[in-house]
């Protein structure tokens, strides 16, 4: 039973995570139709900009993550708005340059830094006990923050001119952009925020799993599992879908250990895609 | 209207390849041989992607068929079966029989759902290969696979092996050379408009499930080639993220003709090997070049060589 | 014998009805015109019919055989072309190549009457250029040459004369003359009435979904509900 609830902890707290990751990438798809390869790129990117802001500038830790949101928020800005803008129609093209952006920024990353891992460590250490239950306070952390981000993203999302905006485009490109709506300003800035998400996950998750230029590979799996699961494009379909892979994932890991769970994982979204490509949720979603 | 088995263009690929019987008469060195080595692997992985690209279909799953062609070999080897012809035939027809449901499923999709699906057959691969010790040996792969038997004499020197490689990237352009110049129009009314050729009576699901089986057979001898290479079957050797790398020698080196990935894959792999035990800082150069050809150089190598041909002529 | 018969057909988008109870026999050889305001569900019948969208409910039979839901390659390859209301050819390769896919998709090899077709279009002394870099009419043109070039024995044609000059329209009098000597039926969608009074012994009108009249042109398009189904649409109107 101990270990259950651990388990179902451990689910819980990564699944805040990937529905940070997943939330940026089905938003990306959902209003630009582009899939974005170069996600874990971001993560990456936003670990070594935090440990960079701590180590050598000697930031506290806090204002460290805040440096790695704006840095791959930006990045993401400039990336959207002077090479993807030109090209946002053609998904294979916008497929490459993203592949293309990751390559160069993993190896950038590689090139500063080297292949070997960082000594990034949080800030904050222990765990709380609750009988015979520990949460180590990282996670809780971890989690917390994540929760509030997603919880920030709703509001902006749903409360906010802005954000009817993006889902107007994402919706439908041809009527939004009818009702006025500037897909030149809201595409770049929609890949920000993504980007901007990527970055707050690698900065906050990196000090506590590991950060080394070959870390973007499995975030990039990750995020496609749960988008697909959640319904490419769907908002509520991605969230729901990152606990669910949490979970799925923590629970394999503790009770059949291996690879057993994403093996399972894999080819469910294999047949989702296949049979019912608007994912769990079932919304409709753009063209394939 | 006369329809013609090959072109110039997969002549002068197939000269091109033929190089790997000549240098051995002017060289032995062990790094010459080992970078033509990895570009006969990587020529015919890029073709397996270059197929299906024809039909605008971006597919990562060719190292899932690569693995499948080279297990298949390592396995065999096990029972001690080594012989060059059975072998080839068995690493080229065990992938594409595979395709044959695999296609039936994934073809529905297009676009973007295609390369999703393709990304996601390639990880289940991988986990399959972790998950099935007992047949692929797991996580340690499968070592000490023995060299194959032509009319049963073991091809085990360099020189042969690398004969060898490259008869298997000479085939391999070949079957890829045929199938695309045959089925040209047929590929480039899918590529270009899959609505219309429909419309006038084009069965366009055969020739895509073709195009897949047989894209997965020569991933195959793709996987077949790198196994006997290294005399090891391992799944490093066919992680997912490899697929980046043939994507990558596919539009580098231009999607227009068969010279595509043949001159892209020997540019890059040759580029690779400049950056000596650093290889992995490749990736980069990998990245830019393909911003590069997107953005600006549609045609890549070969559509740029012929840009300027153009123009000088 | 290759008679088009369409039976209670039917087609909703969700809860959008296109069309509902959509019933006509286009006989072999025969010219049947269809005219309906812009939205009336023209262009979906013809893909409804032609397979490249599923009927809801109903029968499309083609002589005797039915085809309702088959794939779009099958019912091509059965004898049913269509043209497509907007330009649709294969834009980057030359209008020749463009020609040649479609006699060979077919696979029937090229109908009589194909070259003196694309001399009357002026395509001929054009057959090297990319079907692309020609003016908006011409590639119009090809896309029916197209549709022709699989050989089929019944044509339906989206909105032919629709972006046309006027000069330019006598090509669809001709096309479907040369069509149905070949001995190929047509189904004609347009929108200029001066063509369909002219070309069409019979016509269909197409309303909000529903068949409002079936009857010789000069008789149904002084019916006072199919006036009133046009009003306030011009001829122009697409
Ligand atoms: N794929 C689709 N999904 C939803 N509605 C559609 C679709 N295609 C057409 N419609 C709707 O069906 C109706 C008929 O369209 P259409 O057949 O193009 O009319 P017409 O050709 O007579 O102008 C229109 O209201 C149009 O908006
Ligand atoms: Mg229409």
């Amino acid at each position: 039973m101990d270990q259950f609830i651990q388990a179902a902890i451990i689910g819980v707290s990564l699944g805040a995570q990937y529905a940070l990751l997943a939330l940026g990438f089905t938003l990306i798809f959902g209003i630009l139709g582009v899939v974005n390869f170069s996600h874990g790129g971001f993560y990456m990117l936003g670990g070594y900009v935090a440990y960079s802001c701590v180590a050598f500038l000697g930031l506290p830790y806090p204002l460290a993550v805040l440096v790695a949101v704006v840095a791959t928020g930006a990045l993401g800005w400039v990336f959207e708005l002077f090479l993807l803008e030109r090209l946002v129609d053609d998904h294979l093209a916008t497929l490459m340059l993203t592949l293309g952006l990751y390559l160069v920024v993993s190896t950038g990353l590689l090139t500063v830094f080297g292949p070997l891992s960082m000594e990034f460590a949080f800030p904050v250490t222990g765990a709380l006990h609750m009988g015979p239950i520990y949460v180590p306070r990282e996670n809780l952390i971890v989690l917390v923050v994540c929760l509030a981000a997603i919880a920030a993203l709703w509001l902006v999302l749903f409360r906010t001119d802005l954000g009817r905006g993006l889902r107007a485009l994402a919706d439908d490109r041809a009527v939004a952009m009818a009702q006025g709506l500037r897909p030149k300003l809201l595409f770049p800035l929609a890949f920000a925020i993504a980007t901007g998400l990527a970055g707050l996950t690698g900065a906050l998750v990196t000090p506590i799993l590991s950060l080394s230029p070959n870390v973007g590979d499995p975030v990039l799996a990750t995020s496609f599992l749960t988008v697909i699961l959640g319904g490419l494009g769907s908002l509520e379909g991605a969230a729901l879908a990152a606990f669910v892979v949490g979970i799925v994932e923590a629970f394999s890991s503790v009770y059949f250990g291996g690879s057993i769970g994403a093996l399972v994982l894999f080819v469910l979204v294999l047949l989702l895609l296949v049979f019912r490509p608007t994912g769990l949720m079932g919304r409709p979603v753009r063209g394939a | 209207m006369r329809i013609k088995l090959l072109g110039w263009t997969e002549i002068v690929a197939l000269l091109l390849l033929s190089c790997g019987f000549i240098v051995p008469m002017f060289t032995r060195s062990v790094l010459v041989y080992s970078v033509l080595n990895q570009a006969f692997v990587g020529v015919i992985a890029a073709e397996s992607v270059w197929i299906m690209l024809r039909m605008n279909l971006l597919s990562f799953a060719t190292p899932a068929f690569m693995a499948i062609g080279g297990y298949t070999v390592a396995i065999a080897g096990q029972y001690d079966i080594t012989d060059a012809f059975l072998m080839t035939a068995a690493a080229f027809l065990v992938p594409a029989l595979v395709a044959v449901p695999l296609g039936a499923l994934v073809l529905r999709l297009r676009g973007t759902y295609f390369v999703l699906v393709t990304f996601v057959l390639s990880q289940i691969m991988q986990l399959l290969i972790f998950e099935t010790p007992g047949l692929t040996g797991g996580s340690n792969g499968i070592s000490g696979v023995a060299p194959v038997t032509l009319f049963g004499a073991e091809m085990g020197t360099n020189r042969l092996v690398l004969e060898y490689a490259c008869g298997l990237a000479m085939g391999a352009t070949l079957i890829t050379g045929v199938l695309t110049r045959y089925f040209r129009q047929h590929f480039a009314a899918i590529e270009e408009n899959e609505i219309l050729a429909e419309s006038l009576g084009l069965v366009v699901w055969r020739y895509k499930a073709l195009g897949f089986v047989v894209a997965a057979g020569v991933a195959g001898l793709a996987g077949y080639s790198l196994v006997n290479m290294l005399l090891t079957a391992h799944p490093s050797s066919f992680d997912s993220a490899t697929a980046v790398d043939f994507i990558a020698y596919t539009i580098i080196g231009g999607r227009l003709s068969i010279l595509g990935p043949v001159l892209g894959t020997g540019a890059l792999v040759y580029a690779t090997n400049l950056f000596g035990t650093h290889g992995q800082y490749a990736q980069g150069l990998y990245g830019v070049l393909i911003l590069v050809v997107v953005l600006a150089a549609r045609g890549g190598i070969v559509g740029t060589i012929a840009a300027l041909w153009r123009r000088v002529s | 014998m290759t008679e088009l018969r369409v039976e209670s057909l039917a087609k909703r988008f969700g809860g959008l009805r296109v069309f509902q109870d959509i019933n006509f026999t286009l006989p072999e050889g025969g010219l049947l015109g269809v005219i309906g305001p812009n939205g009336a569900g023209k262009t979906t019948l013809i893909n409804v019919i032609s397979g490249r969208q599923m009927a809801s409910a109903g029968k499309v039979v083609l002589g005797g055989r039915d085809i309702t839901n088959q794939p779009a390659h099958a019912v091509s390859r059965l004898g049913l072309a269509r043209s497509f209301q907007q330009t649709n050819t294969f834009k980057s390769v030359s209008v020749g190549e463009n020609i040649a896919r479609a006699i060979r998709f077919g696979g029937r090899g090229a109908p009589v009457g194909l070259n003196r077709m694309m001399d009357a279009f002026g395509l001929t002394p054009r057959l090297a250029e990319i079907s692309d870099k020609l003016p908006y009419g011409l590639q119009k043109m090809l896309g029916l040459v197209m549709a022709f070039a699989s050989t089929p024995k019944i044509v339906l044609l989206d909105e032919p004369a629709a972006g046309l000059e006027r000069t330019e329209r006598q090509s669809v009098d001709t096309f479907v003359d040369i069509v149905r000597k070949a001995g190929t039926s047509v189904l004609l969608v347009e929108h200029d009435m001066d063509l369909i009074r002219r070309m069409c012994p019979r016509i269909l009108v197409l309303d909000a979904g529903v068949l409002l009249a079936d009857g010789p042109p000069a008789e149904v398009l002084a019916r006072p509900d199919v006036i009133a189904a046009y009003l306030g649409e011009t001829e122009e109107a697409h």
